[in-house]
């Protein structure tokens, strides 16, 4: 790597971007260029800012939680629309509050309503039902009779 | 039955939606299609606000600011562009504006430092690369000590090293941007650079001079 290389690998080198050989290639380049070290040193002054992901978390307590923006009657194209940072939070009670109705909804069902196979046997059987269905078991069968 | 009312009232529909969509439902008067907008690019608007102010507060704010007038605007806006550049030309002229009335010269880098930040320099000075870059991440000081070096630059000079560095803007994109002519954009970053080094290196000799 040349120096022109290495200064253009710096953000990449930053973010841990650059594959294990190259930066390798970097550190070794670094030891030996002093010009080069120096500029990465000054890189890294303002690299936390220019080059971070992210900002670092400020302490508990000391930022407000983002508040909604309300756009005003002049606003277009709707007064009442807002910009709601809150909207996932809110996705996730709703999920939760659709699974707890789902589940008991379907608890309420099957304890109020009789096994579906008895049902269903009920209703499909092609038998008529007999005497001692009826009259109980101790009922004589007369319908052989009552055919005659 | 639920769920589809649930759909309906948070904008589930919404999400799967390109930009472009959402864009042409909000200018039809469909607000929760311009809140999924805001939902989407809100944390890359925040993070370059930041990029300016070291303080959170002024970059929600900024980060709010954007979006009223990205919705004001939003007639304006030309499918040309994306509508992630569109934002951030707002949200950078938004800065710029903000670094400008708050101060109108840069200032001078101020020899009170922490502990903590002479630390950090002196770690800067002596530990080796690797170590850098484990070590700054996880380092407030080390972020609001860029800030206080970025700080002393002029905003115009601040702008462009962000756009530039950043958010990795060529010359021709940082010009049309701000509406400058390309040659300031040109020397702009060269001065930034230059600025930037000369308060770098009075700042690394400082914390020589301490830890010695």
């Amino acid at each position: 790597m040349n120096c022109f290389e290495v200064r253009q690998d710096f953000p990449a080198f930053w973010r841990r971007e650059l594959l294990e050989y190259r930066r390798a290639e970097m550190n070794a380049h670094l030891d030996q260029c002093s010009k080069c070290d120096g500029a990465f040193r000054t890189f890294a002054m303002t690299a936390p800012v220019l080059h971070s992901e992210h900002a670092p978390q400020t302490p508990a307590g000391s930022g407000a939680r983002p508040r909604e923006v309300a756009l005003g009657s002049s606003a277009r194209p709707a007064s009442s629309a807002r910009v709601n940072y809150s909207e996932p939070r809110r996705w996730l009670a709703m999920c939760a509050s659709a699974i707890i109705f789902i589940a008991a909804s379907t608890g309420a069902y099957l304890a109020v309503t009789p096994p579906a196979a008895s049902l269903s046997e009920a209703l499909t059987s092609p038998r008529e039902p007999s005497m001692q269905d009826l009259f109980g078991p101790d009922t004589p069968d007369l319908s052989n009779d009552l055919a005659g | 039955m639920l769920g589809l009312a649930a759909s309906r009232k948070f904008g589930w529909r919404l999400i799967s939606k390109p930009d472009e969509e959402l864009i042409a439902e909000a200018l039809g008067g469909e607000s929760s299609a311009f809140s999924e907008l805001a939902t989407r690019h809100r944390a890359r608007v925040e993070r370059l606000c930041q990029r300016f102010f070291s303080d959170p507060e002024i970059a929600r704010d900024l980060t709010q600011e954007c979006f009223i007038r990205a919705y004001t605007a939003l007639a304006s806006y030309r499918k040309e562009m994306p509508f992630g550049g569109w934002l951030r030309a707002i949200v950078t002229n938004l800065c710029y504006d903000e670094l400008r009335r708050r101060r109108r010269r840069p200032e001078e880098l101020v020899g009170d430092f922490s502990a903590m930040e002479v630390q950090w320099m002196h770690l800067v000075n002596e530990a080796t690369p690797e170590q850098l870059v484990s070590d700054a991440e996880e380092r407030r000081h080390a972020h609001d000590l860029a800030h206080r070096l970025l700080d002393t630059l002029r905003p115009e000079d601040r702008t462009v090293l962000i756009m530039k560095d950043s958010e990795g803007m060529n010359v021709s994109e940082i010009a049309q941007t701000m509406g400058w002519s390309a040659a300031k954009v040109k020397i702009r970053a060269f001065r930034a650079r230059q600025a930037l080094r000369r308060e770098s290196e009075r700042l690394q000799a400082a914390a020589r001079r301490w830890s010695s």
